[in-house]
């Protein structure tokens, strides 16, 4: 087993704990900084990946900048039950724990998420992908700079769009009305 | 030399849980993660496939770069969402958030 294989492994168990701990954690404090946790280990996996420039910007975009509106989000919402389950009135915990028994909150999303991931699996298996053996290392940051500003101009520049029209709609919604 | 199909696999089942925690919970904010958990499987494929398919071409890593744009749009336009439901309905349950349904 190779030093790749190694750390692919880690990272993968570092993900899918984190990720299944994002469904499963009683605190929804805990759940986003869990959630932070897999996009870093998800940023590790990128740099086996040879994509070291989405590496970091995973971190900066995913693990800084999310991560954190996410928890800024948790803390600026009054609502007592947004802080921890335990808070509630016992009716919300039942149906917040993971109930195996009941349809729409418990055996049915489990099914779902589990055959899709089989299923995917299953075709991923059977597919037969030319895959280059030994992929070469090059320079990717320059090269992705370069397809960005050229083939991919106009998407860029939608995209910059997009961001500048959720901003403005973020700070619209968010507005108190009346003074 | 770590096979394709090994990331491919840890993207699937990446997503069969953001699929899973996204109908399982019924708490907007827990929701809004696991959409978070599920682009960033689908990165996860764009990226692997870039490496192993295309290696030289950039088109997946480019097409991941545009799915963090809007998924940090979703994230900022969401949470605002959210924000002004709490400010609003005092409820953060999407179950009780029923206004719509009729």
């Amino acid at each position: 087993m190779s030093v790749q294989m190694g750390f692919f492994i880690a990272l993968a168990a570092i993900t899918l704990w984190s990720g299944y701990m994002v469904v499963a954690a009683r605190l929804i404090t805990h759940a986003a900084f869990y959630m932070a946790l897999s996009f870093v280990s998800v940023a590790g996996i990128f740099i086996l990946l040879n994509a070291e420039f989405l590496a970091a910007a995973q971190v900066l975009i995913y693990a800084g900048a999310v991560a954190t509106i996410i928890i800024f989000a948790i803390m600026l919402s009054n609502v007592r039950e947004i802080r921890s389950d335990a808070d509630c009135p016992p009716g919300i915990i039942q149906r917040l724990s993971l109930n195996l028994r009941s349809e729409r909150l418990g055996i049915l999303p489990v099914v779902v998420g589990v055959i899709f991931g089989l299923a995917m699996a299953y075709v991923y298996l059977k597919a037969g992908w030319t895959t280059n053996a030994q992929p070469a290392f090059t320079n990717t940051t320059a090269s992705i700079g370069q397809e960005l500003f050229t083939t991919y101009a106009v998407p860029f520049e939608v995209a910059s769009l997009l961001l500048l029209v959720a901003m403005v709609g973020a700070i619209i919604l968010t507005i108190k009305e009346g003074k | 030399m770590i096979p394709l199909t090994f990331f491919l696999i840890l993207a699937a089942l990446l997503f069969g849980l953001g699929i899973a925690g996204a109908l399982l919970r019924t708490n907007a904010i827990r929701m809004l993660m696991c959409i978070e958990l599920m682009l960033n499987a689908v990165n996860l494929n764009l990226v692997a496939f870039s490496h192993y398919i295309t290696p030289g071409v950039f088109r997946g890593q480019v097409l991941a770069i545009f799915v963090m744009v809007v998924a940090a749009a979703e994230a900022a336009v969401g949470l605002a969402i959210i924000l002004e439901l709490t400010r609003k309905r005092k409820v953060i349950d999407v179950d009780r958030t029923t206004l719509l349904k009729w």
